[in-house]
């Protein structure tokens, strides 16, 4: 059985399959549907420092290929999640040793990731914190701390101050160089870049002269975004040192090993969890059995094996004077 | 925040029937590989195909009756993409299913006085459980109306069946194809207004939203109190995407926060709990 134990930010993972935040709970609200430790890493929902209401309905929208929300950073805040959500998930951690707990938080300036980051600080059990520098549906879509690499290292670099923890910077695909965001968030002090959050997108009910999604526009997620997910990813991993975790469309143990095949350490499947909840359970025997199909070699010797061959150049056309051009 | 409903499974399913039904709709059979405990009525499921004719999300379905052990029945409009694909399924296709989902019907009271189901047109689907349900927990037959309207006959789906349950059923079309010539609240005000008003009656609706709020505020206008089973968009039926929110009322029951989820805090709903 293929090795598929991975080690990712100085952390041990069972193997290399987390989920991604928003689509899994705030803590262990799957475990009836996916064992805790079928999973390399838990990605908690973003926690804010107030709590939120989220956005008005409707707040999902199915489209031909992928999935529109814009949920708004729905949460209780740090206080009901440190107090009701946490224990249950540290009960699970203390249990599973190569099974990690991500915090993802989210905030509006650096000072208050920051202030979230040093708060959790000393939480033992929580292995990594997830820096959201990209949700498209706060701030009105604006993505302040992932569209300028300077920003983004200024928000890494005022929560490295306040922890030792692992940081995992969550970008944006919605910028033209993205590895220019993951090299700020690296300068910063994050420990791997998550590539990618959704892509900013829409759809309209043209005859009521309505959007689907209350907000107008939204984050775009599913099959349809992992081509683009994927070349964030493959530019990240050619750009930086620390690792990468690729997200974005994930469905199969084949659309993994793609990642892998780019350069991530890890994944986070995250939409496929709406369309079978207890596919993450499954995924990781799935993963075990390709690669024993495929040899026995272990995940981590497959992690950046593609090479993009030098291209061969056609053979020049001739010059053709044209007359009158 | 809750977890995940401990009985909630996903599983592959196998048509067995697909029953046209009224103007537009259908009932779909599916066995499932497992035995389950008796369903509370009003619960749901998610649907959808194993094979790519269907979206890649599932779609919420109420349980419309629980055949055997192992066979439940869920009554379809076809509506969209994910109805129409479904729409497509014969013997022996697979399904993937997820559930049972939610909370359902409160319990029954046989003491509470007379019920009133209020459904129009696909809102029957969660009733056909919830009335066999009330009779089998006390609640004398004779103390239920069904009031079951649509716009034409055809979309007054297994009326007779209905009507085999033994309850009173009083049909309301707004074109007059069908009974009562009217929509359902009038039908409501009419049997006010013939038989003199109960002292106390509750009041259960399912269908489309502006119906839904008419008969509560009907029911509010009485003094009844009433239930609403809603149907919202929902991206996992689970309670982890916070999809398909719903406001609450500062004085309810959900009260300790703005939204609830129509999934896992409903779908049926205390009427004075929620704005929707």
């Amino acid at each position: 059985m293929a090795d598929l134990s991975i080690e990712l930010a100085g952390l041990r993972l069972a193997n290399p399959l987390l989920s991604a935040s928003g689509t899994f709970g705030h803590g262990v609200e799957m475990t009836p549907l996916v064992s805790f430790e079928s999973l390399g890493g838990w990605v908690s929902k973003t926690v804010t420092a107030q709590p939120r209401a989220g956005n008005a309905m409707p707040r999902i929208h199915e489209t031909a290929a992928g999935f529109l929300n814009s949920i708004g950073l729905e949460n209780k805040g740090i206080d009901h999640y440190q107090e009701a959500t946490l224990p249950s998930v540290l009960a699970e951690r203390a249990r599973h040793p190569h099974t990690i707990v991500v915090t993802n938080l989210g905030g509006h300036t650096a000072e208050e990731f920051a202030q979230l980051a040093q708060r959790l600080d000393e939480v033992e059990g929580i292995d990594a914190f997830e820096i959201n520098l990209s949700c498209p549906n706060v701030d009105g879509g604006k993505l302040p701390y992932s569209t300028d690499p300077a920003r983004a290292e200024e928000v890494m670099a005022g929560v490295r101050r306040v922890t030792q923890k692992p940081l995992f910077a969550k970008v944006s695909p919605n910028v033209t160089r993205v590895d220019e965001i993951a090299k700020g968030c690296e300068a910063g002090g994050a420990d791997a870049i998550t590539a990618c959050n959704t892509l900013l997108g829409m759809a309209v009910d043209w005859r009521r002269g309505r959007p689907r999604l209350a907000t107008g526009a939204g984050g775009y997620s599913g099959a349809g975004v992992m081509p683009v997910a994927l070349r964030c990813a493959w530019q990240c991993a050619q750009a930086v040192a620390i690792p990468i975790i690729g997200c974005g469309g994930i469905r199969s143990a084949e659309d993994v090993m793609e990642f892998v095949a780019v350069g991530c350490a890890a994944v986070q499947v995250g939409t496929a969890s709406f369309s079978d909840p207890s596919c993450l359970a499954r995924m990781g025997q799935e993963l075990s059995d390709l690669l024993d199909r495929e040899g026995g070699r272990p995940l981590s010797e497959w992690v950046g094996t593609l090479e993009v061959p030098p291209q061969t150049p056609w053979r020049q056309t001739q010059e053709r004077q044209t007359p009158g051009c | 925040m809750p977890a995940v409903a401990p009985d909630v499974r996903v599983h592959e399913a196998r048509v067995h029937l697909n029953r046209p039904c009224g103007d537009d709709a259908f009932v779909l059979g599916v066995t499932l590989p497992e035995e389950m405990a008796p369903l509370r009525a009003g619960r749901f499921f998610m649907l959808r195909r194993k094979d790519e004719l269907s979206p890649e999300i599932p779609r919420p379905f109420s349980v419309y009756r629980q055949t055997g052990p192992r066979e439940l029945e869920f009554l379809v409009k076809i509506h969209g993409r994910g109805t129409r694909a479904l729409h497509q399924s014969r013997a022996g296709d697979v399904l993937v299913t997820i559930g049972p989902l939610g909370l359902g019907w409160p319990d029954w009271q046989a003491n509470a006085g007379p019920k009133w189901f209020v459904a129009g047109g696909i809102g029957s689907a969660p009733f056909m459980m919830g009335i066999e349900q009330a009779i089998a927990a006390g609640v004398p037959a004779d103390q239920i109306t069904y009031v079951y309207g649509g716009r034409t006959k055809g979309f007054l789906y297994d009326l007779d069946l209905f009507t085999d349950l033994g309850v009173r059923v009083i049909a309301a079309t707004d074109d007059g194809s069908a009974g009562f010539h009217g929509n359902v609240v009038q039908a409501c005000e009419h049997l006010i207004e013939s038989e003199g008003k109960p002292e106390r009656v509750q009041v259960f609706t399912c269908g489309p939203d502006p119906m839904m709020k008419a008969v509560v505020a009907f029911a509010d206008r009485q003094g009844f109190e009433s239930w609403v089973s809603l149907e919202t968009y929902m991206g996992c039926g689970v309670g982890i995407c916070n999809g398909c929110a719903v406001g609450t009322t500062p004085e309810g029951q959900l009260a300790d926060w703005p939204v609830a989820k129509c999934c896992t805090d409903g779908p049926v709903f205390r009427a004075s709990d929620i704005r929707f």
